[in-house]
């Protein structure tokens, strides 16, 4: 094998060990935190950036043929599919789960937000001329 | 040899984290950390499906990959609206038993 080959490799390799310790990042996530929407938020990550450096490994390994773009296909396609299982999945806690309130904050409508973001502003800026 | 042995170390990496998705999807509490759980099961059992398409060098097994990330997708967004209807379905039986939800109008289903 020639030098090139070896190069090859080797960013192979480092895409593909990316793509594993993102993995393993992403079930460390769902296993430490403690509510749903808390581990949507490690679970996305490995959906689209894990999938894709593992991808790309695979595609440098795999040269310059069709099957690179059947894959470069699956890596555009999750890119659109996987934000939006994300929003569906986070829409069936919001309906199903009573017990929202406990776990996270809710605004009825956005005013209230601004409403609360201006405040906390205000406050700041009390603060701060006081200081 | 040297794919070989990459190869290899990914998919028993990979079958081990499988195993431990598979416990989240037992353990978790609520729905939606079980659906959760599933969706991560389908992006690892993708990369290796193409891990396994590049070691026996079948390049068709990459559409079967497609196709698995197109089902695992449906799967998710049919799943997440069927139980919806469900607790929607119960909310409205316990609201007023007595016409058992058979009447009511559709319009206010934000579903």
């Amino acid at each position: 094998m020639g030098i090139l080959e070896w190069i090859k490799i080797m960013i192979g390799s480092a895409f593909l060990l990316c793509g594993v310790v993102i993995f393993f990042t992403e079930l460390f996530g769902v296993f430490h935190f403690k509510y749903v929407l808390n581990r949507m938020h490690a679970a996305a990550m490995g959906d689209t950036l894990g999938i894709t450096s593992c991808l790309i490994g695979l595609m440098i390994f795999s040269g310059f043929n069709y099957t690179t773009l059947k894959i470069l296909l699956i890596i555009i396609f999750l890119w659109f599919s996987s934000p939006v299982s994300s929003h569906v999945l986070s829409r069936l806690e919001a309906a199903t789960n009573e017990n929202l309130s406990e776990h996270c904050e809710i605004y009825k409508d956005l005013s209230a937000l601004e409403q609360e973001l201006k405040d906390r502003e205000a406050a700041e800026e009390k603060g701060a001329n006081t200081l | 040899m040297v794919y070989h042995t990459i190869y290899i170390t990914m998919l028993i990496l990979l079958s081990f984290m499988l195993l431990a998705c598979l416990i989240r999807a037992v353990r978790g509490p609520l729905i939606a950390d079980r659906l959760m759980a599933v969706n991560m099961m389908g992006t690892m059992v993708m990369v290796m499906i193409a891990v396994l398409a590049l070691m026996l060098n079948e390049g068709y097994l990459v559409d079967i990959c497609l196709i698995y990330a197109m089902i695992s997708f449906l799967a998710v967004v049919v799943l997440s609206k069927v139980y919806i209807g469900i607790y929607e379905e119960k909310h409205r039986k316990e609201k007023d038993p007595k016409n058992n939800g058979v009447k009511e109008d559709m319009s206010d289903g934000n579903t």
